[in-house]
């Protein structure tokens, strides 16, 4: 397995450029798609395929982890800034068992995404049940996540040092999808995305455990009283949605590569996603997800420019919440 | 108004005239529901035709909810609320302008549970309060000893009648937290003044002096004032004229005293043992 | 004048010190005393530097150098009070979480377009060609007159702050932070007053930023990262969020120590300048955050007193 690793990071490197920089990964298969089409009159049709296709995959670890960060928000609460180093952690640790033992990537992904989720579930009984215990107000809240956002991200540098590191995988086999080249790497984040969201979906309308959650996300102390345990509630909680941002982070790392701004990178577009999406139900985020993604990658096949279509999201999204802020103004308190 | 009044057997002359110059509010077709179930669905109201009013019934008939929509705090489903003044023939909209507009058209609301700036002095509270908008611009960083000597006479008028433990300090208790509230609106020098539950907390004597002042107020100042209160021999000694809510709706207009024997407000809310 | 006695890195060490105060002074006026909590700190002081020296440096001025650089200084202050403006328009009704977005959202578009737009900002490989206004001999002469000129510039804001605490606004900012549904009942505007307070405290940063960038004489994407906000907003709550003087003693106590303390004071192996403490710094103003804010809320100074204050304005 210690074969092509190179090849692909030289492929990766050449093409991405300035993507380097940015929040979301830009794949080198793609690029030939357009410019195999480029003089095609079906340019149109090319580009909405391209992008659902090439959207739908590569953003497919986005969604993964807004579901993850949603399920944090709504039902407890808290906006985790800190749940950005979640995903950077899945990254690294996924390549630090993949580079370590030389294991395949398929089968060190769950791994990641159960480390990441005990990880998550470590920071809840160190900083945030003491907090919530002492009553620490909803800003400061949020300010604490963020101090533990960069105590972990540089205790990452500290620990993997500071240049970019790459998983040690074979090149993924590609897989046309209405002509459109994509990895399998990227159709299993897919697949992640798929399989997760059923099982929320299920756990959280079906189960008993689900309507525990429900319980207390809509009142703890009714929760409670009628004999449900928050604390394993909370817990399981905050491991589900370590385990969906440590698969995203995995993915996000063997799409690309691993540093210790992986997951700050994504940050904002996650937060982005889910509060555009995601007041009502998971679903929401989802949709939210899948927008954002495929018009990202439509964005950026057009001006040629990450940023820009990056740039266009934050203004529409910022706008969007700006006008729902506005019409649910009720105070009711006085 | 008599025309609205769902009953008007009971319709008396009142114990005071209005002189038609006292501001009106009328609530019409205003409905606000939570969560699927109305909590308050007024056809046509109007407060402020007497000098003070009184506006009782059971709990969640929706008179809390009733005045928060007056002020705009909570939104309206449906419905407009006009506030009316037939000495300078003025009318406004109030359903349709932000919370914060309705001080400065006089419209003013005390709170029923306590409310209070936890960071901001018993002083500190009060002279924010008789600060207007042109004092309080970033610029203006020296205006507070100016601000401070203009008002500072009707500030010590409260103060003097009404005991603090430490007015330059943080109110103490709860009856200390509930006089301040009240007190910050009375400064204000509402026109329309709804006071939910003062005297929830208060103690008696300076429950009896508050009232015997705002009484005072509404008749020489010509301020109109709702009260909302759980404790009805405020409301049977003050008001001159009492609307009766039950489940989000007005039932019952008229005098205290019709009001206090009528069988619908003793079986839906007195109960049988009342006297 | 001889400055033989000063080390060239301390004056630039004491300039980032000094400039971190200024940023964590206006921070304080928004988080400490309207309580909203602004996470893009860096996009103000950068809209600030870039406005600033884009002006300055693209336009082919027909009069004086010095005339050009006031110009270039109103221009950069001015476009980041806008900024502030429109941030604060999109932000102000909204929740906690709609604050974060917005805030974070605009720091991200100040870099994107510091990034994109090469041929105004140089991009990633930076823009030269800023200076000082004046030329009083060596670079070292140089830069501590500017260390000075900055020094009045904070010491302004100090005094500004001051004044807001005992002014009506001040009363007012702290009034919407702390139950801004009461304040509203009392005819106070807390969307106006938020749009003003983000106007003037941006304007602010945007002015230390273009004196930042006078001052490295030399634009970088690199500065637009998290760590102006971060080190403003350790520096804050380290001292105190609600209190004056918590942004100068905080950020002396965490910016001061690692950057001018332990820069020149400490004899430590030159290896782990460039690599252990800018890390190291980093994890311990983030271990920071968390201690303060789960065990002493208000930071070393303690709460602001306004009981004290009224005492001594209005007890006599």
């Amino acid at each position: 397995m210690n074969d092509c690793p190179i090849s692909i990071i030289v492929m990766q490197s050449s093409v991405r450029g300035a993507g380097q920089q940015t929040l979301m990964n830009h794949d080198a298969e793609h690029v030939p798609t357009l410019a195999r089409r480029a003089g095609r009159e079906t340019a149109l049709m090319d580009l909405i395929t391209d992008s659902l296709v090439i959207g739908l995959t590569e953003h497919a670890p986005l969604i993964l982890a807004a579901m993850g960060f949603a399920l944090l928000y709504r039902l407890t609460g808290l906006l985790n800034v800190a749940y950005s180093e979640t995903i950077t952690l899945g990254a690294y640790l996924g390549m630090w068992v993949n580079t370590t033992y030389g294991l395949n990537f398929y089968a060190i992904v769950l791994p990641a995404g159960i480390l990441a989720g005990l990880i998550s579930v470590a920071t809840y009984f160190a900083i945030f049940r003491p907090a919530k215990n002492r009553n620490v107000g909803v800003l400061e809240m949020i300010i604490i996540s963020f101090g533990l956002s960069i105590l972990l991200r540089h205790g990452l540098q500290f620990i993997f040092g500071y240049p970019v590191r790459f998983y040690n995988v074979p090149p993924p086999n590609t897989i046309f999808v209405l002509g459109v080249g994509v990895s399998s790497f990227r159709l299993l984040a897919l697949g992640s995305v798929l399989v997760l969201a059923l099982l929320l979906f299920w756990f959280i309308q079906r189960t008993t455990f689900g309507l525990q959650i429900r319980a207390l996300a809509t009142d703890e102390d009714l929760a409670q009283v009628s004999g449900i345990r928050p604390l394993a509630v909370t817990v399981l909680i905050w491991f589900l949605a370590g385990v969906a941002g440590g698969l995203a982070g995995a993915f996000y790392g063997v799409g690309s590569s691993v540093a210790p701004l992986l997951g700050w990178r994504q940050f904002l577009l996650i937060l982005l996603v889910v509060l555009v999406g995601g007041a009502k139900n998971i679903g929401g985020v989802i949709i939210a997800g899948i927008v954002t993604g495929v018009a990202l990658t439509a964005m950026t096949l057009q001006f040629g420019q990450v940023l820009w279509a990056q740039l266009v999201l934050i203004a529409a999204f910022v706008i969007i919440l700006k006008v729902r802020g506005r019409r649910m103004a009720d105070t009711g308190k006085v | 108004m008599a025309g609205d009044h769902k009953d008007t057997a009971f319709a008396r002359e009142p114990t005071r005239d209005s002189d038609g110059s006292r501001p009106r509010v009328r609530i019409q077709d205003a409905v606000k529901s939570f969560a699927g179930r109305v909590v308050v669905d007024v056809d046509d109201l109007t407060l402020g035709t007497h000098p003070i009013e009184g506006l009782i019934g059971p709990n969640g008939a929706g008179k809390t909810t009733l005045l928060r929509m007056i002020m705009h705090s909570i939104s309206l489903d449906r419905g407009t609320v006009t506030l009316s003044s037939d000495g300078d023939g003025s009318e406004v909209v109030l359903s349709d302008l932000p919370a914060h507009r309705m001080a400065r058209h006089g419209v003013v609301k005390t709170n029923q549970v306590i409310t209070d700036f936890e960071k901001l002095t018993i002083l500190d509270s009060l002279l924010l309060s008789v600060a207007k908008a042109t004092d309080e611009w970033p610029y203006r960083i020296y205006r507070e000893q100016g601000l401070y000597e203009d008002t500072v006479e009707g500030i010590l008028w409260y103060l003097d009648r009404f005991e603090f433990e430490d007015p330059l300090g943080f109110a103490k208790s709860a009856g200390e937290k509930k006089l301040l509230d009240i007190i910050r609106c009375l400064l204000l020098k509402p026109r329309v003044l709804l006071l939910d539950e003062p005297t929830a907390g208060l103690p008696d004597d300076i429950r009896d002096q508050l009232m015997g002042l705002i009484d005072e107020k509404a008749a020489e100042e010509n301020m109109a004032v709702v009260i909302v209160e759980h404790d009805l021999h405020v409301i049977w000694t003050m008001s001159d004229y009492v609307h009766f809510m039950a489940e989000g709706r007005v039932l019952l207009q008229g005098e205290p005293r019709s009001i206090r024997e009528h069988d619908t407000v003793i079986e839906k809310y007195l109960g049988s043992g009342h006297v | 004048m001889n400055l033989d006695w000063l080390d060239a890195f301390l004056v630039s060490g004491l300039f980032y010190v000094m400039m971190v105060i200024g940023l964590a002074l206006l921070l304080h006026l928004q988080l400490g005393l309207a309580r909203i909590a602004n996470f893009g700190v860096v996009g103000f002081w950068g809209i600030g530097m870039y406005a600033f020296g884009v002006l300055f440096v693209k336009v082919d001025w027909p009069f004086g150098e010095v005339w050009a650089f006031l110009i270039s200084v109103v221009f950069g202050t001015v476009v980041a009070g806008l900024a502030g403006l429109l941030v604060g328009w999109l932000i102000a009704d909204l929740d906690i979480d709609g604050v974060l977005v917005g805030t974070l959202g605009f720091a991200t578009a100040v870099w994107i377009l510091a990034t994109t737009e090469q041929d105004l900002t140089g991009g990633a490989l930076g823009m030269g060609g800023l200076g000082f206004p004046y030329d009083i001999g060596s670079v070292k002469a140089n830069e501590t007159l500017w260390l000075v000129i900055l020094t009045i510039l904070v010491a302004i804001i100090l005094y500004y702050v001051s004044r807001v605490h005992k002014s009506p606004y001040g009363r007012l900012l702290i009034s919407i932070g702390d139950n801004e549904p009461l304040a509203r009942s009392l005819g106070k505007a807390p969307f106006q007053t938020k749009l003003w307070l983000f106007a003037v405290s941006s304007a602010g940063m945007g002015l230390l930023g273009a004196m930042y960038g006078v001052n490295e004489r030399f634009l970088e994407t690199g500065n637009l990262g998290i760590d102006i906000t971060l080190a403003a907003m350790v520096g804050l709550v380290l001292g105190s969020t609600t209190r004056m003087w918590g942004a100068a003693v905080g950020v002396a106590l965490t910016v001061g120590l690692f950057d001018v303390v332990i820069q020149f004071y400490l004899p430590l192996p030159r290896e782990w300048y460039t690599q252990a403490i800018p890390v190291l710094r980093e994890m311990v103003f983030g271990g920071v955050l968390i201690i303060v804010l789960l065990f002493r809320p208000y930071g070393v100074l303690g709460d602001m007193r306004r009981d004290k204050l009224m005492r001594r304005m209005h007890g006599g």
